[in-house]
């Protein structure tokens, strides 16, 4: 998977955005000081992060990752509903929430026409290639 | 004859910017250039022509502020003269090499006038393009919009300071340029979701655009489809896309563009013509790229590169002529169909990325100036309309809040948000938060006029670091390496300069530098980042 190249301040940050309307992307960032709780093995490797619906305060399956990991997506668990996405780490029996991310719209569809042109991808494949 | 409906063009023009004047020469420079010569040139000639002949273009045509700011860049006009007169240069060569081959020596006589136009206009404005601009836009002629400050997309802005700082440096800068306050913004890609409204209303814009879908998914049902204007709970004007007439120009499968007498874009003298030859017109790195003469037509669908024949530009003009013909049938037959069904006049609106128009579509400029032409010469029942124009003249507009949506594939932000790109937005967030989190300390206190420099700078870098050009870039895989280098670049810079002023060490050479470089919105002040609810 391709990376910056370059090192960003240690910060805690969770942040989630709508990708279409059956995926949201989620990605998080540690402070130094969490990190290293991590990496010293106080907290336990995988987090959990937990979706919830703002509207109604429903919260689906936690998804598992990597602390490391950097970034998920997620699928969308109701198309036109608003979520909010919370982090959580493991530590001494119990899960304990970490971060809290911005609320985010999952657009709402159904199928989209076939036929329909896209203006600016068709136009940035051509001529920027 | 009365009109039976209305038609609003808008066409966006869009680049990210790019000035890199510490090197003579650099490859991304010459997207500008490109789009100068084919695309922004030949649409100000023929709107000029136009205007001229008492027939009024009545088009919209959003400017980017970076792309403004591009337009107005001595450094860029300079480099710009050059690379016109290198190419016409070229071709009085090419002439000698084409005077054996009628069919050759009649496409690069083509390409002389077209580069011959070029320098004419450039020279007529003192190289200043957005004068014509104005001038038509002050005549009645047009109407100028803009768009967010660098084309962020504007919903994968979760921080509501991050979203109006976009939309107000943008409109200060209309303002700047255009001298009077602008009215319509177009969302960068499309891509709207309902809680842009009220940034839309606090920065002043009367009425905005988007994708067709964005009504058939809106919160409630919208009788008239995409065929009226709309407007938000807060009163803000809202158009949505017409999908029919934007597939026949898009879409190279279905529209116009693929028609086999039409310029091959893929053909080009830089790697066809002898290495040796060509080399004074190749980069410092004397690769081979596209050089924008092209001397070959379609011909026919999957044809290849090698069999394409000779592009010939009366008949490709007497396809353009057919295409706004039919182009033009098809919005009569869409306007009557409307019309028997609900009683009502409808409004198409046909947007358009510019560029497309003659850079892509090399025809595209004289379609465009055919159809507006043939209006008012076959005397259609059709009319041009601009936005502002419609709005104040319509009835009030239905309340309606849009569905979340954009224009790029598949309808959302997939394009801005997958694999070959997820990574850069820690380093966005991280730029916008520190930003943010600056602008708050510092708002209320009398800085010294270098850390001062230091806070406007890192606003600007935050800014370019929140383009969507560097996403797509990665995206398509076209200029990657550059993209990502730019994204890197404006985030590391902003954090530095932030990280310097907080600790009252700024290194004032390195951030006259950035000054120099990365010169958009002179007038920014970093306050605009600070949260409002401090104020």
């Amino acid at each position: 998977m391709p990376e910056l190249s370059r090192p960003l301040p240690a910060e805690d940050r969770l942040v989630l955005l709508p990708k279409n309307p059956g995926v949201f992307f989620i990605f998080w960032q540690l402070s130094s000081g969490r990190a290293e709780a991590f990496r010293s093995g106080a907290f336990a490797p995988e987090i959990e992060l937990r979706l919830s619906c703002v509207d109604d305060n429903a919260i689906v399956s936690p998804i598992k990752a990597p602390w490391p990991a950097g970034r998920c997506y997620a699928a969308v668990p109701a198309q036109g509903r608003t979520y909010q996405v919370s982090l959580y780490a493991f530590r001494n029996g119990a899960w304990e929430k970490l971060m809290e991310s911005n609320q985010a719209a999952a657009p709402a569809a159904a199928g989209m026409a076939e036929d329909r042109a896209y203006a600016s991808l068709e136009f940035h494949k051509k001529v920027l290639s | 004859m009365s009109s039976r409906g209305s038609l609003m063009f808008v066409l966006h023009a869009h680049l990210p910017y790019v000035n890199h004047p510490q090197h003579s020469s650099f490859l991304e420079e010459n997207w500008f250039f490109e789009a100068v010569v084919e695309t922004y040139v030949p649409i100000i000639s023929a709107l000029e022509r136009l205007a001229a002949e008492g027939i009024r273009p009545g088009i919209a045509i959003s400017i980017s502020p970076t792309l403004g700011a591009m337009l107005e860049n001595e450094e860029l006009e300079n480099k710009l003269q050059l690379y016109i007169e290198s190419r016409l240069e070229l071709i009085e060569k090419e002439l000698v090499r084409a005077q054996d081959e009628p069919a050759l020596l009649k496409a690069v006589k083509f390409y002389q006038k077209l580069y011959e136009d070029a320098a004419g206009l450039m020279h007529k404005y003192s190289g200043d393009l957005i004068t014509p601009l104005k001038a038509l836009q002050h005549a009645g002629q047009i109407e100028i919009i803009t768009t967010s400050a660098t084309h962020a997309v504007l919903p994968l802005l979760t921080r509501p300071e991050a979203v109006r700082a976009q939309l107000a440096v943008a409109a200060e800068d209309y303002t700047d340029r255009f001298n009077r306050k602008p009215s319509g913004f177009w969302l960068p890609e499309c891509a709207y979701e309902p809680r842009l409204n009220s940034y839309l209303k606090l920065s002043g814009f009367n009425y905005t655009f988007t994708e067709s879908h964005s009504v058939e998914f809106a919160s409630s049902f919208a009788p008239n489809g995409v065929y009226a204007p709309y407007r938000t709970t807060n009163g803000v004007g809202l158009f949505a896309r017409d999908a029919a007439s934007s597939r026949e120009v898009w879409s190279a499968k279905f529209g116009y563009p693929g028609d086999p007498a039409y310029r091959e874009f893929y053909r080009d003298l830089g790697y066809d013509g002898d290495l040796e030859y060509l080399r004074p017109y190749l980069g410092v790195d004397g690769a081979r790229r596209p050089l924008g003469l092209k001397y070959y037509r379609i011909t026919g669908e999957g044809t290849d590169l090698s069999a394409k024949q000779y592009y010939d530009p009366e008949a490709a003009m007497l396809r353009v002529e057919a295409h706004a013909s039919d182009f033009l049938a098809r919005r009569m037959k869409q306007t009557e169909d409307f019309h028997l069904a609900r009683g009502t006049r409808p409004l198409i609106v046909s947007c358009y990325d510019a560029e497309l128009f003659g850079h892509w579509w090399f025809e595209g400029p004289a379609f465009l100036e055919t159809v507006i032409r043939k209006i008012r010469q076959e005397r259609l029942p059709l009319q041009f309309v601009t936005p502002s124009e419609y709005l104040n003249s319509c009835q009030e507009p239905q309340e309606l809040t849009p569905g979340i949506s954009s224009w790029g594939e598949n309808g959302y932000f997939d394009p801005w948000v997958n694999e070959t790109n997820d990574y850069i937005y820690p380093a966005v967030y991280a730029a916008t938060d520190k930003m943010i989190e600056t602008a708050n300390r510092f708002r209320n206190q009398d800085l010294p006029s270098l850390s001062a420099r230091a806070l406007n700078q890192a606003a600007r870098e935050t800014l370019l670091a929140q383009s969507s050009d560097w996403a797509f870039l990665l995206y398509i895989g076209s200029h990657a390496e550059y993209a990502k280098g730019r994204l890197e670049d404006h985030a590391a810079n902003a954090i530095k300069l932030l990280g310097e002023v907080i600790e009252k060490k700024v290194d004032e050479h390195a951030l006259a530098a950035l000054e120099q470089k990365n010169s958009v919105f002179p007038r920014l002040d970093f306050r605009v980042f600070a949260s409002i609810s401090k104020f």
